[in-house]
């Protein structure tokens, strides 16, 4: 049975717990994506790149290498779950000596960077498709006003692409908030791990991971409802 | 007539054009001189538009010369950009750009090419929206006008680079029938106004009235080139006699 007094119990004297776990959880999502955005970033620019046949061979094996790279970076980190890609990181690079003086900044830090590259794989793909959703013609007029290609991707591309992509990584990072809950796999003190934390110690296996489910409802249930009517606003100021 | 005697402003080599397993273009020669006007016309598909988006590199020729203003656009070395601010186009599908308004429509090519200041490049654009009956919709944004007002408006904004040639691309297709002739009456004040202009079109009526020059395209090459008067009171090529009995 689920007893309310017991999670009252629970709370009264964890309460300090919880709140570093939820703090450490947003800081991760926050970061990672923030870092997602900007690998995502790179990473459809690779994929996009135009090799053109007239030009310096060096330069074409350069851009078809770029995109392969891509390419595979994706589809690998899309079709393997995120619990081996922390697995894997964090113990590969430990392994290999790649740590700090404090092990908890190591983690921390092989956590992040996991979580980036998963998240970056997947924003890559919702910034390419942003991108490409934006007619041609919208090119063809900037390149016809004698704008090169970085201007017209800068003042006409880009801005319109934004629309179609805000609302997709706004769901990223919903979506990454409930998947750093994998990190306590390797021992990182965000919401999950501080829940099994608080279980182990009191022997009480139930309440506390229900205080640590009501709080990723709480976020992520105001976060998506902040997203749709967001998104509604979007909408409305593109078709007027 | 008198136009052998202006100076060419574009001149088309033996203009080839092949996408991948069809040759469009299939060697074009014509010279287009200032102040001219000229119509092109041709069955669907013929290549009338590939024809107008190599004369601005917006389909790269497979082979031929174009010579613009002197400068080799089929030159690597030549500066593409800063020859298309010379020449402005219009497209069938308006493409104005959708994040900006009307006015940032016109003033942000004059602003972020040439460098000019913005109370300038707004009295620029505010002077051409008035030129095409539009002077007070500079705040709307392209989705909230109508498609004749909007095909004005990117008349407009090609203007507002001041180019030397102006270049259409059946700039009246996709609009209602009512809607035609504004954007036409435009088209006929800056031919008044001796703008350089080669315009793909369906409009006879207005190949006929305004165009200096009507040229046919059909089976990848200039079929026949004329005045008005000679290309539709006595066309002498069979695909054109046909094909002026199918649309007249
Ligand atoms: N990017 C492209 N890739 C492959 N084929 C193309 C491309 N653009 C045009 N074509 C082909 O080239 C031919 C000529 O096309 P084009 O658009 O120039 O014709 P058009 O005379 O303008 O026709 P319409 O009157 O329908 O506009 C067509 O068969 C078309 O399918
Ligand atoms: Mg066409």
């Amino acid at each position: 049975m689920i007893s309310l007094e017991t999670m009252g119990k629970i709370w009264n004297s964890y309460s300090s717990f919880y709140w570093k776990g939820l703090g450490n959880t947003l800081w991760l999502s926050v970061v990672a994506v923030v870092l997602g955005v900007i690998l995502g970033l790179i990473v459809a620019s690779g994929r996009m790149l135009t090799i053109k046949k007239d030009e310096n061979i060096i330069l074409q094996l350069l851009k078809y290498a770029a995109k392969f790279i891509a390419v595979a970076y994706v589809e690998v980190l899309r079709a393997t779950p995120l619990l081996v890609q922390v697995m894997v990181i964090y113990f590969g690079a430990t392994s290999a000596g790649l740590k700090f003086e404090d092990s908890t900044a190591t983690r921390m830090f092989w956590c992040l960077i996991a979580v980036a590259l998963n998240s970056g794989a997947y924003l890559s793909e919702v910034i390419r498709s942003g991108i490409n959703a934006v007619p041609s013609g919208q090119m063809e007029a900037a390149r016809c006003v004698g704008m090169n290609h970085w201007q017209a991707m800068q003042y006409v591309i880009l801005p319109q692409a934004v629309r179609n992509i805000l609302p997709a990584l706004c769901n990223e990072f919903v979506t990454i908030i409930k998947e750093t809950s994998v990190l306590s796999m390797v021992g990182t003190a965000e919401l999950m791990f501080q829940a099994q934390t608080v279980a182990s110690a009191t022997y009480i296996f139930v309440e506390p991971y229900i205080i640590a489910a009501i709080m990723y409802f709480v976020i992520v249930f105001t976060l998506s409802k902040l997203i749709s009517a967001f998104e509604r606003r979007l909408s409305r100021s593109v078709t007027r | 007539m008198s136009q052998d005697k202006k100076e060419v402003i574009i001149q088309v080599k033996n203009l080839k054009k092949q996408f991948k397993h069809i040759e469009v273009l299939k060697g074009i020669d014509i010279e287009i001189r200032k102040g001219e006007v000229v119509a092109v016309i041709g069955p669907s598909g013929s290549g009338k538009s590939t024809f107008l988006r190599c004369l601005n590199l917006l389909e790269q020729p497979t082979s031929g010369q174009i010579i613009f203003e002197g400068s080799d656009l089929t030159d690597k070395r030549t500066n593409i950009n800063q020859l298309r601010q010379k020449m402005g186009m219009v497209f069938q599908s308006f493409n104005l750009f959708a994040n900006m308004t009307v006015l940032k429509n016109l003033t942000i090519g004059p602003m972020k090419i040439k460098g000019m200041k913005q109370p300038e490049a707004e009295k620029l654009a505010l002077s051409l929206l008035q030129r095409v009956g539009l002077g007070d919709r500079g705040d709307a944004y392209p989705i909230q006008m109508s498609g004749g007002q909007q095909q004005r408006v990117a008349i407009a904004r090609a203007l507002a680079m001041q180019p030397d040639v102006m270049l259409f691309d059946e700039p009246t297709s996709a609009l209602d029938p009512e809607m035609v002739s504004e954007v036409l009456d435009v088209m006929k004040q800056l031919a008044a106004e001796h703008m350089t202009m080669v315009v793909v079109t369906h409009e006879m009526g207005f190949a006929r009235e305004v165009a200096d020059r009507v040229i046919f395209i059909d089976q990848g090459v200039i079929q026949e080139e004329g005045t008005p008067e000679e290309f539709f009171g006595n066309p002498k090529n069979q695909r054109l006699k046909d094909f002026l009995s199918k649309v007249l």
